[in-house]
């Protein structure tokens, strides 16, 4: 640990780290008001697509977690917002019909964008060639993140991420990624908690996508064993996590007692 | 060795794998659309002394029925002729002991009767349309997870094709999402496949240097059979755009070659171009009447 200077900030996961659907994971709501008291700035990152920030506030809220501000929600779906406003496109959204909150005031007629997200309802044929026929004549196409899978109740679910594969395939073209595991995103992340990469770190369910991108972005990764988490996931990704542990209250432990 | 400027290729010369999909017709409402001339060509090809197979990755019905949809057309062509990846990959399966999950088009099921689908240990997906639905691809998604040593079989991989209303997603777009979702290589039966291509020159009893394939798909129809040793001709009918290919150098046409019609010129793929590894002959462009025209003016 030579050279790394004290943890200022820690960006957790929700959907699996936090949470599984509308399950707590046990001892996350007291884990959480531990990290609280000590002084680290928190952020909860995600690449949830399905659900707007008020969405997420109040499902959290639901759950006991405590959480203040939407501010302190950071998700891909706002990364794909600043985007488009920044490129002036009109996208045609591929989002379930509960993110379309977080796009108002979007100019979305004659799209000449293809914002895709996870959207079951929005993943049949007509539809995908529906996109497929935008980017073929030159529409840019943004993925707000390429998660292969994700955990449900009934078990492992796609995400979005193969449909972007498709996407990219058919048009020969490569996707714009504004989600996890991008470094963008991690960086606009800490953008405004005053710290480096290198005074964060981050705890998620996703080996890829919140670990590894965490790391490569320079922070530390914690990988927790809930959620879509597989044996020998951490053997994925190199470098190996940090640290890979049982869930997110082993996590904040070790925070507490080893990296602050 | 055999000759390898067009001349000395038209005359030597024993076979022709006719690609069907954006060859012969455009699919679409109904029977889809013969495309003009094709009827024609095809004609004159049987009545010459060239031996003629059909190739297709059609994979939404199974071979009656899609060689009954030509015949309606007008076209001359057996069941016998046509080589589709439905049968290649049902022979496979029972080759190697495989019971499949399938993710076709309902209209091609009978092609897999014979095939014990119980229990499944592998994946095949073909150009499966309006059932390429997020339920449909996360059930085989759940299958090839459960799997201690995932399988899956695309039939083809091509990215698009054209209907008459439109572009529209090849059953390899949803091959790479699986592919991608679950971190593994599929096996491709059909085109490009030297395999299927091999199957073919085997029933006509050619070397790959006296057949000729022709496609209109750049990487599955002609870089396919030319990385076998067969020669290819690219029609500008079906999927072919002339943006967004290849960029390719157009050559100088030899004095011994007939000037062609308007829209067609001749291409020479050089072995530093990706979609056709080392090729051995010259890619011609045109349309398939055109192309009999100038084969049938030199041989």
């Amino acid at each position: 640990m030579a050279g790394r200077r004290a943890l200022k900030a820690v960006l957790i996961d929700l959907s699996g780290t936090l949470h599984v659907e509308e399950t707590a994971v046990p001892g996350a709501q007291d884990a959480l008001n531990r990290l609280r008291e000590a002084s680290v700035a928190v952020k909860f990152v995600t690449n949830t697509t399905k659900e707007s920030k008020k969405h997420l506030l109040e499902r959290l809220h639901r759950l006991n977690f405590d959480l203040q501000v939407m501010q302190e929600i950071f998700t891909s779906l706002s990364a794909a917002r600043t985007l488009l406003e920044q490129k002036r496109h009109r996208p045609l959204l591929l989002v379930e019909d509960s993110a379309l909150q977080d796009f108002t005031g979007i100019e979305t007629s004659e799209p000449n964008a293809v914002v895709i997200g996870l959207a079951p309802e929005q993943f049949n044929y007509q539809t995908l060639n529906k996109a497929f026929r935008l980017v073929l004549d030159g529409a840019p196409l943004i993925a707000i993140h390429k998660a292969r899978y994700y955990k449900r109740r009934d078990g492992l679910a796609l995400g979005p991420g193969p449909f972007v594969a498709a996407l990219e395939y058919a048009t020969d073209r490569n996707a714009i990624v504004v989600g996890k595991p991008e470094k963008s995103f991690f960086a606009e992340a800490l953008s405004n908690l005053g710290c480096n990469p290198n005074e964060a770190v981050m705890i998620g369910d996703d080996a890829r996508d919140d670990v590894g991108g965490a790391q490569n972005a320079g922070m530390l990764g914690i990988l927790v064993r809930t959620g879509k988490y597989r044996e020998g996931d951490e053997r994925k990704i190199h470098p190996s996590p940090h640290l890979t542990c049982e869930s997110f209250p082993e996590a904040v432990e070790h925070i507490l007692k080893n990296m602050l | 060795m055999a000759d390898t400027d067009w001349p000395g290729c038209a005359r030597s010369l024993k076979g022709v794998i006719l690609d069907m999909c954006g060859v012969l017709y455009d699919s679409g409402e109904g029977d889809g659309v013969a495309i003009p001339g094709s009827i024609e060509a095809v004609k004159r090809l049987k009545a010459s002394d060239l031996q003629l197979r059909f190739c297709t990755n059609e994979t939404q019905a199974a071979r009656e029925t899609f060689v009954a949809k030509l015949q309606r057309l007008g076209f001359d062509i057996l069941v016998s002729e046509v080589f589709s990846p439905a049968p290649a990959a049902a022979a496979v399966l029972k080759e190697r002991g495989l019971r499949p999950h399938l993710l076709v088009y309902d209209g091609l099921l009978p092609e897999f009767d014979s095939v014990d689908q119980s229990n499944p240990n592998c994946v095949v997906i073909g150009d499966a349309a309006e059932k390429f639905t997020y339920q449909n691809l996360n059930e085989a998604f759940r299958v090839l997870t459960d799997l201690e040593k995932p399988l899956l079989f695309s039939l083809g991989q091509g990215r698009y094709y054209k209907e008459t209303d439109g572009l529209k997603l090849d059953v390899g777009a949803y091959m790479k999402a699986l592919e991608y979702a679950c971190d593994l290589k599929a096996e491709v039966v059909g085109k490009p496949s030297p395999t299927f291509f091999q199957s073919v020159l085997n029933d006509m009893g050619l070397q790959p240097h006296e057949a000729l394939m022709i496609g209109d798909d750049l990487v599955n129809d002609v870089g396919g059979a030319q990385r076998c040793g067969m020669r290819g001709v690219q029609v500008r009918t079906g999927k072919y755009r002339s943006v967004g290919s290849f960029n390719l150098p157009k050559i100088n046409m030899s004095p011994y070659w007939p000037p062609l019609g308007h829209g067609c010129s001749y291409w020479l793929v050089k072995p530093s171009m990706s979609v056709c590894e080392q090729p051995k002959f010259p890619l011609l462009r045109c349309h398939l009447v055109l192309w009999l025209n100038l084969c049938f003016y030199n041989r």
